[in-house]
């Protein structure tokens, strides 16, 4: 557990530096966890994911599996590592401000 | 950018001299001795692999000091065994004996070959895992320390027997085809941190995670509510949610299991089947679990014929005699009740009063 600062407020992120409530997700938020997450600038093509990622799980309540991902979005797996180098769950749904992915990862 | 990609090192350059140049091409071996097997080449090449005990879990000093033992020895050369055990590779016979010695006096345990107990493949335990409902490290220490002249070849065995531990039933490693397993459960039903779960869990995915369907989601407080007398305490539920909690150090033990075993000598591969529902967790020594598993070892070896596995006994003397022999109880926790349970039933009347 501890915290970030975006903008000058703190925000609570858990070891692996999720977000701990999802309301506090916004744009700033990204911005801070892109640097993290080794992304030179955030690009369009980076929210799409992103937006992708928001939507789905506010519709359906889960992340979407990695081949629906990369046929909505129409970027293969590889060029999603390109975009999030730590990968869909690790970098892409950590920025989205999804769950942490859970199970045997 | 870091290298990335490149797979394993070949295992072609890790293998001892001896062994490239008569790959493919070995004629037999033989076990002179507990824990030392021979095999000859073709070519007339001779390669002994003297096997010692590994605790697995083991320190980078530990490795260090085998490594030292192989340099001394085996010109560098060693391997680590599907069930963890380590093997020097010996060319040069004249080393055997030398390497054997050294190895006692070093207080290596040699054995682990043929018609004998190997070692306990096991996993996390308390040491690492979340979900363990029990250790692993420490049931292995005490069993092995248990049942060590079965390992070393003092005390004889009909057949080999496989043990294995599991701290929870997700099962990692070998519980379900060992000879004797030793599996983490459960008997208090999960507690749901309805606060924590929003936002943390995906709900769908948490009621597609019971496999007796016991969650449903709960509108009112936007979470899920588990329906106790559906629930079986799997906890599988507590793996894809971390707001969902199940441990319970009073309730929670271990059950043993028999029978298993996955080569096709002679009879098919088997489950292991249940034989105790539950033992408690008793550290650091779990007499009641080191007890059990030696009186079944016992039973078995003194009542099979030679070459006879835990499984293929019991299928010989059925289960009733396997329960009046080992004198555990039968009780309603040892009838199928999952999905297909039907086909455990008996259907036929052929049974021993």
């Amino acid at each position: 557990m501890g915290d970030i600062l975006v903008k000058g407020v703190a925000i609570e992120v858990d070891e692996d530096g999720f977000i701990v409530d999802p309301a506090v997700w916004s744009t700033d938020l990204v911005e801070v966890f892109a640097k993290d997450e080794g992304i030179e600038a955030l690009t369009e093509q980076h929210w799409k994911v992103i937006n992708y990622l928001r939507d789905y799980f506010k519709q359906y309540g889960i992340a979407p599996m990695i081949r629906k991902l990369c046929k909505d979005t129409g970027f293969s797996l590889k060029e999603i590592y390109e975009l999030f180098p730590s990968g869909p769950a690790k970098g892409a749904c950590k920025l989205a401000g999804l769950p942490k992915p859970t199970g045997c990862v | 950018m870091a290298r990335n990609d490149f797979g394993p090192p070949d295992y072609r350059e890790l293998i001892p001299p001896v062994i490239q140049k008569n790959y493919g091409q070995w004629k037999y071996h033989t076990i002179p001795r507990p824990g030392v097997l021979k095999h000859v080449s073709d070519t007339g090449d001779v390669l002994y692999s003297v096997r010692i005990a590994s605790p697995r879990l083991v320190s980078s000093e530990y490795i260090r000091s085998i490594s030292d033992i192989a340099d001394t020895y085996c010109d560098g050369y060693l391997r680590f065994t599907t069930r963890n055990n380590a093997e020097f590779l010996v060319s040069d016979e004249s080393k055997l004996e030398p390497l054997i010695k050294d190895l006692v006096a070093k207080g290596y345990m040699i054995g682990g070959g043929g018609h004998s107990i190997s070692n306990v493949v096991h996993t996390q335990g308390w040491i690492h895992c979340k979900s363990a409902v029990t250790d692993a490290s420490g049931i292995v220490k005490d069993v092995m320390d248990e049942l060590h002249p079965y390992f070393t070849g003092e005390i004889k065995v009909p057949a080999r027997l496989r043990i294995a531990v599991a701290c929870c039933v997700n099962m990692c490693g070998a519980c379900h085809c060992s000879d004797i397993s030793i599996v983490g459960i459960h008997r208090t039903p999960p507690r749901v941190n309805d606060e924590l779960l929003v936002g943390r869990c995906e709900i769908p995915t948490t009621i597609a995670a019971c496999p007796t369907g016991a969650i449903r989601p709960n509108p009112k407080t936007k979470s899920v509510e588990i329906n106790h007398e559906k629930c079986m305490m799997c906890a599988n539920c507590t793996v894809v949610c971390p707001a969902i909690k199940i441990m319970d150090p009073v309730n929670d033990g271990v059950s043993i299991w028999v029978g298993g075993k996955v080569s096709n000598a002679r009879t098919a591969p088997k489950f292991s089947r249940l034989a105790i529902p539950y033992l408690p967790n008793n550290p650091p020594r779990w007499p009641e679990v080191t007890n059990a598993v030696k009186h079944l070892v016992e039973v078995w070896a003194a009542s099979a014929r030679e070459g006879e596995r835990m499984g293929e006994w019991i299928d010989r003397i059925g289960w009733e005699r396997f329960f009046e022999k080992t004198g555990l109880p039968f009780t309603d926790k040892h009838i199928d009740d999952f999905t297909h349970a039907t086909t455990t039933f008996r259907s036929t009347t052929q049974f021993r009063f």
